[in-house]
């Protein structure tokens, strides 16, 4: 029986066959085809540029006759700090299987013409000359009827990488057009963090979390969203730490912790306040760390409820002067705008004393401390856990491990998409606060952040190439800052560079979404509803907004105004009618009608581009050069190289918009409109829109433009000097050597060090550098006349409101596992890994209760809307929760509803505060963002 | 020429792996690497040679421990064959209906054919127990590459065998007829008959990766840095020194009989809370009848094991296993397996 394969046998099997042992099967030569199969004829560098965070995934690409094979991790980082696991092999299943999204279905391959309704799926393929020669008409148009404001590109992540959207604002800039602020649309915003330290995005790097002894998952799923790099905190807990899940439900993250800390939705408030009580009532707290880095011993006047400032005690005093008692003296003394360090002084934390106003009259005062001990009175263990429902004794335990060990607490944007997050955020930073732990390996909160790739900055004010004109916008940088800073010398540069922000980049057309839905896409309606707020809010949603517009807190940057209708918007690698809260609900029935043409720009289809009128393919990150986002996390610049030429028509973006600036040159030289003015009285020409766009053709290729970014961050000091893009390819990554110019660099607030990771904040707690807020300390007391008026001057825990009205169930959401929001959810191998389609997890008693069983399509309705969706059960989901992660494509669900579109998008009317210190706009940074979390809804059986 | 099934089932050396499931988190990274690399072509669209399931589950293909299989007394006892709906997956979507057909939202995306019921991963992150006491973890598996394979026993064409060198079970795919007795066989259930080639096929080691010192797939691609390699004989070698030192990395289904090569380092769980959310030290999350089904009685002593070091770390103290189970560079996962498959190059 075995006669027929004898003729195969080859020199292998012989040789095989003398090996000595246990006869070997005779016949291996059938082992080549496997053999075979394992071969490729090129390696390229590749990183996956979605709007994934840190990326920055360094991977190979094999290339076999002439298509993408298979990607597989380079797993080429080195080792930073000696004592911590290096981070190789970031990656994941998404990356492991980028390349079937290459040539999966979802891809598009030509320019494509809607052909029937919006969102009808009739398609006419076009030429790129028809496509671009409609897009520059319908710009022209727009800007001659109406005005350039009233072209928008919005604001996205764009496909996570520098080659792509974000380089569709330089073409917006030239035109006088809008850019809408990303952190505005996407909400990955952490406003607590931001009141607290006049910033949002401390961002440690990814190994840091080796060093901590006591890590609180919080409002965060890292099982599900930090794959790459979760690691770190399995490795932390052998090197002897603990780890603590805290959630409504116990979610995947809490499989590998010490402690699950069940709460009830949206009181995490309640529970991190019973713990700064018991830090502080145990007298367990940091008095040093307390005294120096926060606000708690600032003076705070009786009356009215103010801090003690300079103007209230002398003539011409400062706004933004404070004052503590010191002890030592016993005397009022002005608390150093510029240096934390106390030197002689010991600030009182309790007590009160009596200042003298300006006019001669006495005020009493006590330090915030003093107040916060008050408001604490109605966090007891035992209070905070009928509120919260986590057992007092338990709170006690933790209260006390935060108190003795390097705690970090892993935060994601979860907390910030409640209604409340702002008070969450805070009142987790006080536990900290009072316990000393920020500015130290292991220890601190955590957002995101970005900066080091100066050189795209840089690009943005060049009007030609080379390192000459480099120099000269570096100058001109660097003398706005001296400029800044003379004018009050305790400012350190990252407020200067944060300055330099908030005036240059509402001018270059950045603005802030929640005023454009406010204005356009029918949320004023929504956000007007007082049953869908917080009762605390004493007047109207509009009351607040009428108030921010005539005070000019948001001058600049709550464009395009009511009057100014918006017509032609592009979206490049987004998915707005997915992402957006409210979604189809709100925008294809408020803003769509509105819009002369909808652009989409992106590689595959998603359910936006479905809705668009012109659909142009772009490049996939394997067929043209593009850099993830850098991040403090990682701290590398990582490419993405063309492994393979783009398929089909499809050209990489730059390239996209240097043909659609060139056209709308043409068409504007045809119709003899060249020049205008815009509302802010910039002047634009379009006569030589090509010359601006590609600095006189110098870098129309995308080629060159990259490695004009790459030789400009080198020249500015953030890569190694002569890093260029092709010496990048030599490992596909390169270091960062410091934080370069950005104020997000630079708020980092720590030395760069390469052979160490990185914690914020160091630069305040060791050299005692001021933080970036109005009271130049970790601020937990707001004085802003809103937050009084609303009980929040100090963090309190608040209901979050019925948002969608009075039903039994609150929805949740979070990342989800399978894709990078909609990016791979349709991938057809990775949707092989789960059910293949929408699901929504419930907890089975609620089920039962309903008669639903698992796989069930269930509807789920409020006020706002209604969607289907198959349930799953799951005995870890909270009794009354239910949780969809998002990332699903509407166009996944029957009729395309999706649960963005129950979804009102509520604002906490405090975000629309300003005028105050801090408390100004700045680009992803302070301003109005719509949440999600704890939406109402009920769930009805369908069948 | 006559071969024993003693010869084909015998080999020098074992190839092995260890999964610390302490550090999975289910991400499926080592699947779909996998995928990727060796289960696109026809036949093979619903193949999963590595999958990783939630535990407690029915997990893929659905129930596969009931399925039978092994030995039994010494003897094999042949099972049942997964059928195609059993094991799920495959699917192809109607995209181009969505995206070009006209019919707007009428149609929404959905796998084209009968609505499945099942899938490779169809019970993720359901688990048991309940709440806030649920628990769950997750489990990746592949072929055991077992010592005393009953695949290879059961092969009428005595067409698999292991390899002299590594351990690794492979079948000649060129000698298969696709009679499925190793899919009786196995008490894994994690072999899959290729509709297309009418043939069996299963797990390989990645062989070709092994055989030029690159680990294989799932353990290098594997994010959470969780999957050691290396051969059980190497005794400065992890692997070693974790099955058969510190006896914390133990088979699944010992009771099977077949002498699985993949081992598992148990799951701990967070605390358990008492009806008044306090603290309950005494009872573990998962219960123990439960990890014991899974692993066997040595579960108990692997778990008392871990605990004990990693309560030496936590006290300040140093801990050989925690500093191996922490692997500061990545490269100590992967024995003589180190090398990058970048720099390799062809012909």
């Amino acid at each position: 029986m075995f006669g027929a394969s004898l003729g195969s046998l080859s020199l292998k099997d012989l040789q095989q066959k003398q090996r000595p042992g246990p006869q070997d099967y005779p016949y291996r030569s059938w082992e080549d085809l496997y053999r075979q199969q394992w071969t490729w004829d090129k390696v390229a560098w590749g990183t996956h540029c979605v709007d994934c965070y840190p990326g920055n995934c360094p991977f190979r690409v094999y290339v076999k006759e002439g298509i993408v094979w298979r990607e597989e991790q380079a797993g080429n980082f080195e080792v930073v700090e000696k004592g911590v696991p290096d981070m190789n092999p970031m990656g994941c299943q998404k990356g492991a299987g980028w390349s079937q999204l290459l040539y999966g279905k979802e891809r598009i391959l030509y320019p494509l013409k809607r052909a029937g309704e919006r969102g009808e799926g009739k398609w006419k393929r076009v030429s790129w000359d028809e496509a671009l020669t409609d897009i520059a008409d319908a710009v022209l148009d727009s800007i001659q009827e109406v005005g350039p404001e009233s072209v928008i590109h919005i604001g996205t992540p764009a496909q996570g990488g520098f080659m792509s959207g974000l380089l569709l604002s330089r073409l917006m800039l030239l035109l006088g057009g809008l850019n809408t602020d990303v952190q505005g649309e996407i909400n990955d915003f952490s406003p607590g963090f931001y009141l607290t330290f006049g910033k949002f995005d401390p961002a440690s790097s990814v190994d840091d979390w080796f060093h901590a002894e006591l890590t609180f998952i919080w409002h965060k799923n890292p099982i599900y969203t930090s794959i790459p790099w979760y690691h770190f905190v399995a490795e932390s807990r052998y090197n002897g730490g603990e780890v603590v899940s805290v959630a409504p439900d116990a979610n995947p993250s809490t499989l590998h912790s010490d402690y699950f800390v069940p709460v009830r939705i949206g009181t995490d408030p309640a529970l991190a306040l019973a713990m700064c009580k018991v830090v502080i009532d145990e007298g367990i707290y940091n008095a040093t760390f307390v005294k120096e880095q926060t606000d708690l011993p600032l003076l705070v006047r009786e009356d009215d409820r103010h801090f003690l400032r300079a103007r209230d005690v002398q003539d011409g005093g400062r706004e933004d002067q404070f004052y503590f008692f010191d002890t030592k003296s016993q005397s009022i003394v002005e608390a150093s705008r510029g240096y934390l360090g106390l030197d002689d002084i010991d600030p009182a934390l309790e007590g009160t004393y009596e200042a003298t106003l300006k006019d001669g009259s006495r005020v009493k005062v006590r330090p915030v401390f003093a107040i916060l001990r008050e408001t604490l009175e109605d966090y007891t263990p035992e209070k905070a856990s009928e509120i919260c429902g986590t057992n007092p004794d338990l709170i006690r335990t933790l209260a006390r491990k935060v108190s003795q060990k390097r705690t970090s607490l892993f935060t994601g944007w979860n907390s910030g998409k409640y209604y409340h997050g702002d008070l969450m955020e805070r009142s987790m930073c006080l536990l900290l606060a009072l316990t000393g732990n920020w500015g130290k390996k292991g220890t601190g909160v955590r957002s995101w952040s970005t900066s080091m790739f100066d050189g795209f900055n840089i690009a943005y004010a060049k009007e030609r190439t080379g390192r000459e004109e480099t120099q000269r916008i570096l100058d001109m940088r660097n003398n706005i800052i001296n400029v800044v800073r003379a004018q009050d010398p305790t400012m350190t540069e990252e407020m200067a560079a944060s300055e330099l922000g908030r005036m240059f980049d509402p001018q270059g057309g950045t603005v802030t979404p929640a005023f454009f839905w406010y204005f356009h896409a029918g949320y004023r309606e929504n956000w007007n509803k007082r049953e869908w707020h917080d009762p605390s809010m004493k007047r109207s949603f509009d009351d607040y907004m009428q108030e921010a517009l005539e005070k000019g807190w948001w001058a600049g940057v709550s464009r395009p105004a009511e009057d100014t209708p918006p017509r032609v918007m592009f979206e490049v690698g987004g998915n707005y009618l997915r992402r957006t809260r409210g979604g189809q609900t709100m925008l294809l029935k408020h803003l769509w009608p509105k819009l002369k043409m909808f652009v989409q720009v992106d590689w595959r289809m998603n359910t936006t581009g479905l809705h668009s009128d012109i659909f142009l393919p772009a490049a996939q990150h394997y067929e043209k050069i593009t850099f993830h986002i850098p991040t403090p996390h990682i701290r590398y610049l990582t490419l993405s190289d063309e492994a393979v030429p783009p398929a089909g028509e499809s050209k990489p973006e730059w390239e996209i918009f240097v043909l659609l600036a060139k056209k709308i040159e043409e068409r504007a030289k045809e119709r003899g409109f060249t020049q205008y003015t815009d509302s802010q009285g910039f002047n634009h020409r379009l006569d030589n829109l090509y010359d601006r766009m590609t600095l006189d053709g110098e870098v129309a290729e995308p080629a060159a433009l990259a490695d004009e970014f790459v030789q400009d961050t080198a020249y500015a000091g953030t890569l190694p000097e002569d890093t260029t893009l092709d010496t990048l390819r030599e490992k596909g990554h390169v270091r960062f050597i410091d934080w370069g110019l950005s104020a997000y660099g630079l708020g980092q607030a720590s030395d760069f060090k390469l052979d160490e990771t990185h914690n914020p904040f160091r630069w305040h707690t060791e050299k005692k550098t001021p933080y970036n807020t109005l009271t130049r300390r970790a601020q937990f007391y707001i004085d802003h006349d809103w937050f009084l008026e609303a009980g929040e001057e100090l963090p309190v825990h608040k209901e979050t409101p019925n948002q969608g009205g009075n039903y039994p169930f609150q929805l949740t959401s979070g990342h989800n596992r399978w894709s990078i929001h909609t990016m791979n959810i349709t991938n057809r191998i990775i949707q092989q890994t789960h059910r293949g389609k929408p699901h929504m997890v419930m907890n089975p008693d609620d089920a039962a209760a309903r008669g639903i069983v698992d796989d069930e399509e269930v509807r789920v309705f409020n006020d706002m809307n209604s969607f289907f969706v198959p349930v799953r059960l799951s005995p870890s989901v909270r009794p009354g929760q239910v949780i969809i992660y998002n990332g699903w494509e509407p166009y996944q669900f029957r009729e395309w509803k999706d649960p963005a579109m129950v979804e009102p998008g509520m604002i906490k009317w405090l975000q629309l505060a300003g005028g105050y210190g801090h408390l100004r706009y700045w680009p992803i940074q302070w301003q109005p963002v719509p949440t999600d979390r704890a939406v109402r809804v009920d769930v009805a059986k369908v069948k | 020429m006559v071969i024993s099934k003693e010869d084909l089932m015998k080999s020098e050396r074992q190839a092995a792996m260890v999964f610390d499931l302490n550090k999975c988190i289910g991400c499926q990274t080592c699947s779909v690497a996998c995928k990727v690399l060796w289960t696109r072509e026809d036949g093979m669209d619903y193949q999963w040679w590595c999958t990783v399931n939630t535990q407690p589950g029915r997990g893929a293909p659905k129930d596969w421990e009931q399925m039978g299989g092994g030995y039994r007394d010494g003897v094999p006892n042949p099972g049942i064959i997964p059928t195609r709906e059993e094991c799920g997956g495959g699917w192809d979507f109607n995209y181009d209906e969505v995206f070009y057909g006209g019919k707007g939202r009428s149609v929404h995306l959905h796998p084209i054919g009968e609505a499945p019921t099942w899938g490779p991963n169809w019970d993720e992150d359901q688990g048991g127990g309940e709440y806030p006491n649920s628990f769950f973890f997750y489990l990746p598996r592949l072929c055991n590459h077992c010592t005393r394979p009953v695949c290879v026993e059961a092969c009428p064409r005595n067409a698999m065998y292991k390899r002299n060198e590594d351990g690794v079970v492979l079948r000649d795919e060129t000698r298969c007829r696709g009679y499925r007795f190793c899919l009786e066989a196995c008490p894994y259930k994690k072999i899959y008959f290729n509709y297309a080639k009418k043939i069996s096929q299963h797990c390989i080691f990645c062989f070709p990766r092994i055989e030029k010192g690159v680990a294989p797939a799932c353990a290098r691609q594997c994010p959470g840095r969780l999957v050691f390699v290396g051969f059980l004989d190497d005794v400065d070698g992890p692997i070693h020194k974790l099955v058969r030192e510190w006896e914390v990395a133990i088979p699944l289904h010992p009771e099977y009989g077949t002498g699985p090569n993949v081992f598992y380092i148990p799951p701990l769980a967070p605390y358990r809370l008492n009806e008044d959310g306090s603290i309950d030290e005494t009872t573990p999350r998962i219960p123990t009848e439960y990890l014991e089904k899974l692993f066997g009685p040595r579960v108990n002593k692997a778990l008392d094991t871990l605990k004990a070091e990693m309560a030496k770390t936590k006290n300040g103290g140093k801990s050989d296993l925690m500093n191996m189970l922490i692997v500061y560079h990545w490269h100590e996962l992967f024995g003589p397996f180190t090398k990058d498959p970048a720099e390799l190059t062809w012909k």
